[in-house]
């Protein structure tokens, strides 16, 4: 311990040296900052490497580094993330924490930009207490962090990080992503509205301007393409993420008269989109397909008959969720706390602390109760098939996650004072995904209209036929 | 794409009338104190929280929806009240006759402080209240339907413009401040009470940046970080326009918003560039702007 602390106190007075270096003795900078900044990062391994070995014994808590967006127009798809956080991290504690230790969280906001989010990770990391970091909700995020995760080895559970780029190259030890991906959730979506409107010719795209939007524009395409072949792309917009109007693009939109507009904007962005292009009849003059819609519909009068989903299973009314007593119990939890029902965002971060959860329990099974190491952790999620509240997620041996895809259409009831999901669907997430290392776009192209008619169909996932 | 034109016409007024808004406030107090005050974005995010909060206020109480359109109004009236003065007096002022570079950083730390005041009082989650935009439904302009809320928007554009010329060139007021912008030791030296001036323009350039967000956030809601994008967006069209050039603002935000209107018709991945584009071809052309002029330094 006492060494850990020695070396904490060198590598920050090495990194405090670095502007006086610069200042007054006039070194050559850059060489310079390599060497500090070398330095610095082989002592801060050295202390995480050092960690494991006084890790055996339990903590006073279980620290989790949990990175969301809680400010800025991406607060309105992070905040439930953290509510939910919030609200899992009390249910574990109130039974006994994780093998009788409580559980603790940092938060940690995505929305001060990569540089800030890297520094807290390191931070956090540092600390041996934070044994796993839940990190992160922005693909950007995420692409970010992964690097420092292998280096520092320490456990990071992508909570929602859906870019398909991130575990690409299969080699990652310690970042994992207990989720689908944009691969399976947009072909999700192409095959969806194939079945519910075949006849369509033209489409139009408006995504945010950056890898999650065009990621998505790309595997929509591809997909439709491959199933469709002479569908015809009207217009591709891409608005910068967090502009408040799209008064222009709702235009451009209307103009290029497609039979189907397709989006995944998000947060307030989507709120945004939604309020301006409902009154200009833009749902009405075309099929709108909102892949993150299910987000909005507690907030935004959205008509019947969009297509919305809830990329991945994490939809809190689905037939498996209503039939978990443990999920009705969240869902009812979070409305009476939170004042809303849980948004598929909220479901996503509850079902990544259970996978953490269900993580230490495996690696202390294993190791015969003792307190696991960080690489323990990571061993036990390698591979895992972990119950969540809303299905099954499995981990592959790409650290990459297959859960199921829960696509459908708003329709109004009884029961809401706001729309819900109908005529759904679910696919089996292994169904949707290509073999690990495989290339994502060259296997969509491979994909016949048979395949898709071997799918299940829209309405078919109902209560009672799972 | 013919089909397209009155479209992309309409559009483009309707997106100068809000880029307008944005940067007409910035002008002015640049024309009439020389002070380019970079926490103009922040006052025009403010007037939208206020706005929002005063339209979340009507409806949660059921008051009549109409009072929604005055509730814009007087909320950039209580955020020019406010802060138009209590910012000239404690801050602005001392920044006069000093370099460019004193001016910008004391109104990019206010810039900074009002940001995270926005923060604390209204929180980091965005706010909406659209009842205004509903009120006043839809038309269908060019086979394309647009909100009267937008054509209502280009009306108070013009006005803004005809109102503001109207008050520099025919009332008192306007003469004083023409005669403090023109020479301030004179205008002084002939009795006029110019510490008075600052305030009273200052405090104008405050409700024109206040109306301006109040008025956007019918449509487009109100969330952190609005203010740093607009402030950069009216700098342009300030640039554009000709520093201190209420006119030049105004033809400007024609340009910009055409600018960005044909980007997204016609090149999409240009959009966010479009408008330092245009700034670039019109500074390269005119250094000083469309309606700007070199001044001579006085000793």
């Amino acid at each position: 311990m006492a060494f850990k602390n020695i070396s904490l106190a060198f590598a920050r007075c090495l990194s405090s040296l670095q502007p006086r270096f610069r200042f007054n003795w006039e070194l050559p900078h850059a060489n310079l900052r390599v060497v500090v900044d070398g330095l610095a990062g082989a002592l801060v391994i050295g202390v995480v490497a050092a960690t494991p070995v006084a890790a055996q014994d339990k903590p006073s808590s279980v620290g989790l580094g949990v990175f969301t967006f809680t400010s800025g127009p991406a607060a309105a798809y992070g905040m439930p993330g953290k509510n939910a956080a919030d609200l899992m991290i009390d249910e574990i504690n109130a039974k006994g924490g994780i093998g009788g230790v409580p559980v603790t969280a940092t938060f940690v906001d995505e929305a001060q930009g990569a540089q800030g989010v890297i520094a807290e990770y390191r931070r956090l990391a540092g600390d041996a207490k934070n044994q796993v970091m839940v990190a992160a909700l922005s693909s950007a995020t995420c692409l970010a962090l992964a690097p420092i995760a292998e280096q520092l080895e320490v456990p990071t559970v992508g909570w929602n990080c859906d870019t398909h780029q991130l575990l690409m190259d299969g080699k990652s030890k310690y970042v994992f992503r207990p989720n689908g991906n944009t691969v399976p959730e947009f072909i999700a979506y192409a095959i969806y509205l194939l079945d519910r409107k075949p006849d369509v010719k033209t489409v139009a795209i408006i995504n945010p301007d950056y890898a999650f939007g065009h990621d998505a524009a790309k595997i929509f395409t591809a997909a439709l393409k491959a199933l469709k072949p002479d569908i015809e792309i009207v217009a591709e917009l891409y608005p910068k993420l967090g502009s408040p109007n799209y008064q222009t693009e709702i235009s451009r939109l209307t103009t290029a008269r497609p039979d189907v507009v397709f989006s995944n904007l998000w947060g307030a962005d989507l709120e945004n989109f939604v309020r301006q292009a409902t009154p200009r009849g833009l749902f009405t003059s075309s099929q709108v397909v909102l892949a993150l819609g299910e987000t909005v519909l507690q907030r935004v009068p959205l008509p019947d008959g969009v297509i919305v989903g809830v990329l991945g299973d994490g939809w809190w009314m689905s037939p498996d969720a209503k039939a978990n007593p443990e999920t009705v119990k969240f869902a009812e939890a979070y409305k009476s706390r939170f004042g809303e029902y849980p948004v598929f965002p909220s479901i996503k971060m509850a079902n990544a602390l259970i996978y953490v959860k269900a993580a230490y329990e495996a690696a202390m099974q294993k190791n015969g109760g003792k307190w696991p190491t960080r690489a323990e952790l990571a061993a036990a999620m390698k591979g895992s098939k972990v119950a969540t509240l809303t299905g099954i997620t499995q981990t592959r041996a790409d650290n990459d996650g297959l859960v199921d895809q829960i696509v459908g259409v708003t329709v109004k009831t009884s029961a809401q004072p706001f729309p819900v999901i109908g005529d759904m669907v679910r696919y089996k997430g292994d169904s949707l995904m290509p073999q690990a290392g495989q290339d994502p776009l060259a296997w969509i192209s491979t994909l016949k209209p048979e395949f898709a008619k071997s799918l299940p169909k829209p309405g078919s996932y109902k209560i009672g036929e799972r | 794409m013919s089909n397209a034109i009155i479209p992309l016409l309409l559009d483009s007024l309707a997106s100068a009338a809000l880029i307008f808004f944005a940067a007409v406030g910035l002008t002015l107090v640049f024309s009439v104190l020389r002070v380019l005050n970079v926490a103009h974005g922040s006052l025009y995010s403010i007037g939208g929280y206020v706005a929002a909060s005063a339209c979340l206020f009507i409806a949660s109480r059921q008051l009549n929806p109409y009072l929604s359109f005055a509730a814009l109004l007087f909320s950039a009236v209580f955020v020019a009240a406010i802060f138009g003065p209590l910012i000239e007096r404690s801050l602005v002022r001392w920044t006069y006759g000093k370099s460019e570079a004193v001016q910008i950083l004391i109104t990019f730390g206010l810039f900074l402080i009002l940001e995270d005041l926005q923060r604390l009082v209204f929180g980091v989650q965005s706010l909406y209240e659209d009842a205004p935009m509903r009120l006043l439904g839809t038309s269908s302009i060019g086979g394309v339907v647009y909100l009267n809320y937008q054509i209502l928007l280009v009306g108070m554009a013009v006005l803004v413009v005809v109102g503001l010329r109207l008050l520099i060139n025919h009332t008192r007021l306007g003469r004083l401040i023409t005669a403090v912008v023109t020479d301030r030791e004179m205008a002084q030296s002939i009795g006029i009470d110019t510490n008075r001036i600052f305030i009273l323009a200052f405090s104008l350039g405050v409700f024109l940046a206040a109306l301006g967000g109040a008025l956007s956030t019918p449509t487009s809601g109100i969330a952190p970080g609005l203010g740093a994008d607009t402030m950069v967006l009216a700098f342009a069209v300030a640039a554009i326009g000709g520093l201190g050039q209420i006119e030049g603002a105004a033809v400007a935000s024609l340009i910009v918003g055409l600018a960005r209107v044909l980007a997204i018709y016609l090149a999409p991945s240009l959009d966010a560039v479009a408008p330092y584009a245009a700034m670039l071809v019109v500074l390269l052309i005119r250094p000083y702007g469309l309606f700007g002029s070199v001044t001579a330094r006085r000793i």
